[in-house]
C-alpha cells in the first residue's frame, strides 16, 4: 500500500472553512505593531486642534455643532479638557507601545467620543483614523516595537509570541482598500468627475493662487486646460481604483504601494487634507506579507562595506524582514527571498532596500531595472530551506492562505 | 474547517492556533458584520447629505453663498453680518466654511452636506441666543453652483424662536 493510498480522503474545503482559516491564521503582527507606532504622531496632529482651541477657552459647543443623538453624553467643560489630555497622553503611550492595550484602547475612545460629538467634526480622514484606532485597539499589537515588550525583557521573562490571528489585518486591509475603492467609485459614476469638470473648475477657482505660486507659467496654463482635465480626471480615477484593487495582489502591490505614496504626496501638496495623507502613506505597511525575518541577507564579516551595512539593516528593517548571516569571505552581499531566490551584490542590496519601509519608495523603480530583474537565481536545491523555510515552518500553511 | 478545543487547554492542539467553535464564529460574524456595515455606509453616501464612512473625496467643484437676515417679530429682516443682542454670526457659527457665508466658497463636501450643515447652523444659532428676543427666525437665501451649472436659489429656515417677544 502507498502512502498516497492510505491518506484518509481530504474533503475539499469550503468557503466558510477557507474564510475560517484565513482569519484565525497566526501571523506576525509587526506591520500593527509598526503601525502603532507611526499613528501615535498622526492622532496627536489630528487632536491639535481640539487641544489648542480648548487651551485657549474654547470648546465645540462654544460654537455651532450638531449633536448625532440627544441621548450623547457631553462632559463638563473642564472635564472635557482633561479627555483631551487623557487622548494626548494615550497617543504618546501607544506609540511607544507602554501599556499598550490600555493606551491603545484609550486613544481610540477619545478620538470616538470626539469625533461623534457633531456632525461637524466628521471628516473622511477622521474616519479611517478611527477604524485604524479601532483595529490596533483590538489587535495584540503591542508585543514587539514597544515599551512593553523591553520591560519584560529586563525582567527576564521570555517575548510574548509576536502572532495572532489575522482577522485584524485582513479587516484594517478590507477598510483600507475601501478607502480607495469607494473615493475611486463615487468619481467613477459621476459624468462631471470622470469628464474632467470637476477637477478643471477647482483649479479654475483657484487659478490666483496659482499664478501667486512657484510654479512656472507653462505648468499653470497646463492645469488651466480643459482639455488636460479630461485625462487627468481619468487619471485620477483609475489610481485610486488601482490603489484599492492592486494592493490585494501580489504582482501588482509594490506598484500600488508606490503609486499610492505618489497620490498622496500629490494631495498634500495640493489639498488641505488634514491628516489623511500621513495617515494613509503610515497604513500601507499592513500590505507587507505577514511574515517575520524570513529573508536572509549573507554578508562578509572581514568585508567593512558588509559590516556597515548590518547596523543599516537593523535601524531600517522597521517590519523585520531580514535575517542576517555571516558568509564566507570574499563573498558578495547574497540575499535569499522568501521564495527561496537568490540575488547577490547590487541587486541583492537594491532588492533589500525595496523592503524597507523608508527606502522602499526609492528602491522599488530599480527593480525594473534588467539588471536587478536578471540577477535573480532560483533556489539551489541544496540551499533550499535556508532562507525562509525555518521560519515557514513554525507557520505551516502561510504560503497557501494566510495574507499576502 | 472547525476544530474544537476542549476549555481546560489540555488537548494536544491548544497553543497551536486551534480555537474553540464559539471564537471562530464569533470571528467569522464580527469580520462579516463589519464589512456589511462599512459597504451600507459607503452605499449611504449616495443619497444621504452626510456622508460618514462613505469615503466620497473630492466630491465637487460647486460653490455656494449665502445671505442670511434674521427675521424680527414685526417682520423686519436683519442681515445677521450686523451684530445683535451681543451676539456675533463668526463667532456662533465658526466651522465647515460657514463663518462668512456672504462670500463664495467651495462646497468641499458637495452641495448637499454643506446645505444641511448650514440649515443646523440656522436651528443652532437660532437655539442658542437667549438674549434676543426679537427674532422669530432665521432665514438664508442660499445660492448654489453645482460644479459648472448655473446658479440656483434655495431658502432654508430656521425653527420658530418661541422666545420673541
Amino acid at each position: 500500500m502507498t502512502a498516497t493510498a492510505a491518506a484518509a480522503p481530504r474533503r475539499p474545503a469550503s468557503v466558510i472553512d477557507t474564510v475560517d482559516e484565513l482569519l484565525g491564521r497566526r501571523v506576525s503582527m509587526r506591520s500593527l505593531a509598526l503601525l502603532r507606532v507611526l499613528i501615535g504622531p498622526v492622532t496627536l496632529l489630528h487632536l491639535l486642534p481640539f487641544v489648542v482651541d480648548a487651551l485657549n477657552g474654547r470648546i465645540y459647543r462654544d460654537a455651532f455643532y450638531e449633536p448625532y443623538a440627544s441621548w450623547y453624553p457631553e462632559l463638563p467643560r473642564t472635564l472635557y479638557g482633561a479627555m483631551l489630555a487623557v487622548g494626548v497622553v494615550a497617543a504618546v503611550a501607544m506609540s511607544l507601545g507602554f501599556c499598550t492595550r490600555v493606551a491603545t484602547g484609550a486613544t481610540f475612545g477619545v478620538v470616538a467620543y470626539n469625533l461623534f460629538l457633531s456632525t461637524t467634526h466628521v471628516h473622511s480622514n477622521r474616519a479611517y483614523l478611527l477604524i485604524v484606532l479601532a483595529v490596533l485597539a483590538i489587535a495584540p499589537c503591542g508585543r514587539e516595537l514597544s515599551v512593553d515588550a523591553w520591560i519584560r525583557a529586563r525582567r527576564g521573562h521570555p517575548p510574548l509570541d509576536p502572532r495572532a490571528p489575522a482577522w485584524p489585518l485582513w479587516l484594517l486591509r478590507f477598510e483600507a482598500a475601501v478607502v480607495y475603492g469607494a473615493s475611486g467609485m463615487s468619481k467613477l459614476v459621476d459624468p462631471d468627475w470622470v469628464g474632467g469638470t470637476v477637477t478643471w473648475h477647482r483649479i479654475v477657482q483657484v487659478r490666483d493662487r496659482l499664478d501667486a505660486s512657484p510654479l512656472p507659467g507653462w505648468a499653470v496654463s497646463l492645469l488651466a486646460d480643459r482639455s488636460f482635465h479630461t485625462v487627468a480626471a481619468k487619471l485620477i480615477v483609475i489610481t485610486e481604483l488601482f490603489i484599492a484593487i492592486g494592493l490585494w495582489w501580489r504582482a501588482t502591490r509594490y506598484a500600488a504601494v508606490w503609486v499610492a505614496v505618489c497620490f498622496h504626496v500629490a494631495i498634500e501638496v495640493s489639498a488641505s487634507v488634514q491628516v489623511f495623507s500621513y495617515l494613509a502613506i503610515a497604513a500601507l505597511v499592513i500590505w507587507a506579507v505577514p511574515s517575520a525575518r524570513d529573508r536572509v541577507v549573507v554578508i562578509d564579516p572581514g568585508n567593512r562595506g558588509h559590516r556597515r551595512l548590518t547596523p543599516v539593516l537593523g535601524a531600517l528593517d522597521w517590519l523585520a524582514r531580514f535575517r542576517i548571516a555571516e558568509g564566507a569571505p570574499g563573498a558578495a552581499v547574497t540575499l535569499t527571498d522568501r521564495d527561496g531566490t537568490v540575488s547577490s551584490g547590487a541587486p541583492a542590496v537594491a532588492r533589500v532596500l525595496s523592503r524597507l519601509p523608508l527606502t522602499a519608495w526609492f528602491a522599488l523603480p530599480t527593480l525594473l531595472l534588467p539588471a536587478v530583474r536578471g540577477a535573480r537565481r532560483s533556489p539551489d536545491p541544496d540551499q533550499a530551506g535556508h532562507a525562509g523555510d525555518s521560519d515557514r515552518a513554525a507557520e505551516p500553511g502561510l504560503a497557501a492562505s494566510g495574507p499576502r | 474547517m472547525l476544530v474544537a478545543c476542549p476549555r481546560d487547554g489540555r488537548c494536544p492542539c491548544h497553543g497551536l492556533g486551534v480555537d474553540s467553535r464559539a471564537r471562530v464564529i464569533g470571528r467569522r460574524l464580527a469580520v462579516a458584520l463589519v464589512v456589511i456595515v462599512q459597504l451600507a455606509l459607503v452605499a449611504r453616501g449616495y443619497w444621504s447629505a452626510h456622508k460618514e464612512f462613505a469615503f466620497q473625496m473630492f466630491p465637487e467643484s460647486s460653490t455656494w453663498q449665502a445671505e442670511i437676515v434674521r427675521v424680527t417679530t414685526d417682520g423686519t429682516r436683519v442681515p445677521v453680518s450686523l451684530p445683535w443682542a451681543g451676539y456675533r454670526w463668526d463667532d456662533l457659527v465658526t466651522g465647515r466654511g460657514l463663518g462668512h457665508p456672504e462670500l463664495r466658497h467651495h462646497a468641499d463636501a458637495g452641495l448637499d452636506n454643506q446645505l444641511a450643515f448650514l440649515d443646523a447652523a440656522l436651528d443652532y444659532v437660532a437655539d442658542n441666543t437667549p438674549r434676543d428676543d426679537e427674532t422669530r427666525y432665521l432665514e438664508a437665501m442660499v445660492t448654489t453652483w453645482h460644479n459648472t451649472d448655473g446658479p440656483e436659489v434655495t431658502v432654508l429656515r430656521s425653527d420658530d424662536r418661541p422666545d420673541a417677544a
